[in-house]
């Protein structure tokens, strides 16, 4: 039962398992950076927001569950960063703008979160804030003082953050979207705003029922 | 002759022991370029106990060369994936199928192929590489995004110019192959 010319049936036998070891290490070809991964898997498991407290750019103090029963659209940012964030939260003001104004503040908040709660405290998240034209209420910025449950924020939500030697931090980015009972629902490339509005905008149109 | 076996397995050993593992992994460009490297090297050396031990299997199935160095070449491109230089930092599981894959399954069979090879397959192998080294150089330079979670950016475009630095090399070795008759010198 063997072949006549062997080496033709081992190459394939080796082609075979190469297409099963790309398969299986990049999920069914889907996943070819632990980023996409990371997303892919964020929107099967749809995480909980742990119970954090949070303090915002007005100095006020209050859990995650003052958002409940409206969608909670989040960013992640430090103040001190040159790079990404102020990309990411200028492409968060042009969401913002996009979505239909009855639906602001009652059905969805806007919501920045700072990982650097040392630098990041209310008065450097409020001037931060104008900058971008957030108003402070139905889209705040805030921290979470307590290292601890930051950590577990980040953790269950994927948040990469890794500081460098200049003070600085390497993170991954995205826009999160909260749902009114506090599940994530969708990640989101910060790049694409005219997409993140409009998928945004039809979550809120069917009334959560999705 | 089975001295370099024995030299392979404490290079392999050397390169699992925590601290040197860990080192070489805090660098992009080292993770990948010289980590990854010894441990196909590792394999080279120990190349010769498994050909002693299976002669039959390596003759047999890998009479050509091709097999071999198909495998040789899938293991490769796959660990050249940003993803699984990723997560063997984060998955135990993917780091320990690293410490196995590229010794046992690059390593060995390159060893017994290259050999056997045709000055075709061989060249046919280096043009391979070149052109994804390049296409990798291009990849962690010029992507917009952070490919992986685990380094800095500007590791990524150190790692890119490090890829791009091997292609150029490898293209000299064409070159230089091409003008120049080696069997003068064998």
């Amino acid at each position: 039962m063997f072949p006549k010319n062997k080496t033709a049936f081992s190459s394939l036998a080796v082609l075979v398992f190469g297409v099963l070891l790309f398969y299986i290490g990049t999920d069914g070809f889907q996943a070819f950076t632990a980023e996409k991964a990371r997303v892919n898997q964020l929107m099967d498991e749809k995480p909980q927001f742990p119970d954090v407290t949070l303090e915002d750019n007005n100095g006020r103090t209050y859990s995650f569950t003052e958002f409940e029963g409206k969608y909670v659209f989040i960013t992640f940012l430090y103040t001190s960063c040159g790079t990404v964030c102020p990309e990411l939260e200028v492409n968060m003001s042009e969401v913002y703008k996009r979505i239909p104004e009855e639906y602001i503040g009652h059905d969805i908040q806007f919501l920045s979160i700072s990982f650097d709660p040392k630098r990041d405290t209310p008065e450097t998240l409020d001037t931060y804030r104008k900058a971008f034209g957030s108003d402070g209420e139905t889209w705040r910025m805030a921290r979470i003082p307590k290292q601890q449950e930051l950590k577990s924020l980040l953790d269950r939500f994927g948040v990469i953050v890794i500081p460098d030697e200049y003070g600085n931090f390497a993170h991954n980015s995205a826009f999160y979207l909260v749902n009114p009972k506090g599940h994530l629902v969708e990640v989101m490339d910060y790049t694409l705003i005219e997409a993140a509005a409009e998928r945004v905008t039809e979550i809120l149109e069917s009334g959560g029922k999705e | 002759m089975m001295k370099s076996s024995v030299y392979g397995l404490l290079l392999l050993l050397g390169l699992m022991l925590p601290p040197a593992a860990d080192f070489l992994e805090s660098i992009m460009i080292t993770h990948m370029h010289m980590q990854m490297p010894l441990l196909v090297i590792s394999g080279i050396f120990m190349a010769k106990f498994f050909q002693n031990r299976f002669t039959g299997f390596f003759s047999k199935w890998n009479e050509n060369g091709v097999p071999g160095i198909l495998l040789f070449s899938i293991i490769m491109v796959y660990w050249s994936l940003p993803r699984t230089m990723d997560e063997a930092l984060t998955l135990t599981s993917v780091e320990v199928f690293k410490f196995i894959s590229l010794p046992f399954l690059a390593g060995v069979p390159l060893r017994d192929s290259w050999p056997k090879l045709s000055s075709f397959w061989k060249h046919a192998l280096i043009i391979f590489f070149t052109i994804l080294f390049l296409a990798l150089g291009w990849l962690y330079i010029w992507s917009p995004v952070q490919l992986c979670n685990n380094y800095l950016v500007i590791e990524q475009i150190t790692l890119g110019w490090g890829f791009i630095s091997t292609a150029f090399a490898m293209v000299v070795y064409l070159i230089y192959s091409y003008v120049m008759d080696f069997s003068k010198y064998e």
